[in-house]
């Protein structure tokens, strides 16, 4: 196990928003997780990279205990977790290159302009953006935005790449797209992909794993194939969703 | 009445709680922002570009506003003076002391949070809302640095010459009324507002123009940082900010003017 998340509680105020979660995640894999909104499936990344700190529990990486680290100390481990938001969360006063760069000029300091802009593009055409470098990021629509925030995230060449909902507010030909780029991203750089979201059919499409989250807790665990044939209620709930989806 | 009891102290033990997880969030924002603030170089363009918002910008609304308001005063004054001792001849004096160790600084600074402090606040309570502030944090920018050190700077450097601008501004007003409505000429205007006001008027002047001018962007701040999701969030922040900053630089007026009474 590269990433292991042992007995992880969190909770704000009286609400348990995760109660004791468990798993383990290999390198290269990909893992969905489902889950209704406010079931804390966010929670569960923002603890990860440390952007919250967990009541309770362990977050192992490489076999090292991170979640008690200090900001500062979070610094390496934010370098090889990547997270793509909600959001596009790109900073609206900076042009899409300074987006890019802004990030890689703090994690490569050595680097040339020239090679910052040299690897911006290649981030950029990678997430099928081109001639955006100098746009504003209002000025692009919601899915290119999407795309230069993942562009971002990839170009401080994280090891684990964590996504928060990365198809939601998109079009379904542009939640396709993120999708296969999601795929075609961890298999190009053999990235480790977390995936929060609430698209049972991409799950069964790219993810190699699928967690099912409900009310702080995990309800289901396995492969696409073994959750298509799973009894728990919430999952044959998404899963007829996924049918109902089809046959429309 | 046993249940109204219960109810009672549920109410006031959640108002303590809120209260004191309040005290606790400001506390930890001020303790953080003071180590960040002596322990980090100060990022000149940031704080360059900041001044040319904050300062630059603000400069037509506040001398347009401090002359309505320097204007008023002298005519009022001047009506009371009248009244009670039945000359105009201390009104340049007095109206010259108010100016220096009230008027400027506290309109110009009442204004900066109208204009700086809602501005702030919005501005930082929408990167949060819009995750902004955690893809800082993930890049391993300290959002205290990068967004509020600036802006504390430059909110001081403008206060201050902010003030200064504003004093002269109110002066002149107050001689082009004194001078068309009461009679006196420039000079003996001048000569009259000598024999009040000293030069440790304006110094004092500053020194609360640079106290009102670091509350502004450490208070907007915060209430940017603790928005809620949502317009209505962002909305609430910046009522917030403006409401706190202007009741905190009230308070310190009268802090501040206390003290100084020892030095006048």
């Amino acid at each position: 196990m590269s990433l292991e998340i042992v007995g992880l509680k969190k909770s704000f105020g009286t609400k348990v928003v995760l109660n004791k979660i468990s798993f383990g995640l290999k390198k290269g894999e990909i893992l969905f997780i489902l889950g209704r909104s406010g079931t804390g499936k966010s929670v569960l990344l923002k603890n990860i990279v440390g952007l919250l700190k967990p009541d309770d529990g362990q977050i192992i990486l490489d076999e090292k205990e991170i979640s008690k680290l200090s900001e500062k100390e979070y610094f390496p481990i934010r370098k090889r977790c990547g997270m793509v938001f909600q959001q596009p969360a790109l900073f609206d006063s900076l042009t899409i290159y300074e987006n890019l760069a802004f990030g890689m000029r703090k994690h490569f300091p050595k680097l040339s302009e020239q090679e910052y802009r040299a690897r911006a593009e290649k981030y950029l055409q990678m997430v099928h953006l081109e001639n955006v470098e100098e746009k504003l990021p209002q000025q692009l629509s919601f899915g290119m935005q999407k795309r230069a925030s993942l562009a971002r995230t990839i170009a401080i060449e994280p090891e684990y790449l964590l996504y928060d909902e990365p198809t939601t507010g998109l079009d379904p030909v542009t939640t396709t797209a993120i999708n296969q780029l999601i795929q075609q991203l961890s298999r190009q750089l053999n990235v480790t992909s977390v995936v929060v979201s609430h698209d049972m059919k991409c799950a069964l499409d790219i993810a190699d794993r699928i967690i099912v989250l409900s009310e702080g807790a995990i309800v289901a665990e396995g492969t696409p194939s073994q959750l298509k044939t799973s009894e728990v209620p919430l999952v044959k709930e998404f899963l007829k969703e996924v049918l109902e989806g089809g046959s429309q | 009445m046993f249940a109204a009891s219960l109810k009672l102290i549920d109410f006031t033990g959640q108002k303590v709680l809120t209260f004191s997880h309040g005290v606790n969030l400001w506390l930890n924002y001020l303790s953080e922002f003071l180590i960040t603030l002596i322990s980090t170089p100060i990022r000149i363009k940031e704080t360059i570009e900041q001044i040319y918002e904050i300062g630059y910008k603000s400069t037509f609304i506040i001398l347009f506003s401090v002359s309505f308001a320097a204007s008023v005063t002298i005519i009022e004054y001047s009506y009371h003076i009248r009244l009670v001792i039945g000359s105009a001849q201390l009104v340049p004096g007095f109206a010259a002391l108010l100016i220096l160790r009230e008027l400027g600084a506290v309109i110009t600074a009442l204004l900066l949070t109208s204009r700086v402090g809602a501005g702030i606040a919005a501005e930082v309570g929408t990167m949060k809302v819009t995750e902004q502030i955690d893809a800082l944090k993930l890049l391993n920018i300290d959002p205290i640095r990068y967004l509020v050190v600036p802006r504390f700077l430059a909110t001081i450097i403008s206060s201050v010459i902010l003030v200064i601008f504003a004093n002269v501004t109110c002066l002149f007003f107050c001689m082009l009324v004194s001078s068309s409505e009461l009679g006196f000429s420039w000079q003996s205007f001048l000569h009259a507002m000598n024999h009040f006001a000293q030069f440790k008027d304006v110094l004092l002047s500053l020194v609360k123009a640079a106290v009102f001018g670091s509350v502004i962007p450490v208070v907007s701040c915060f209430y940017g940082f603790e928005c809620k999701a949502g317009a209505e969030g962002v909305g609430r922040a910046t009522t917030q900010a403006v409401v706190t900053n202007a009741i905190l630089i009230i308070i310190l007026d009268f802090i501040l003017t206390y003290l100084f009474s020892f030095i006048y």
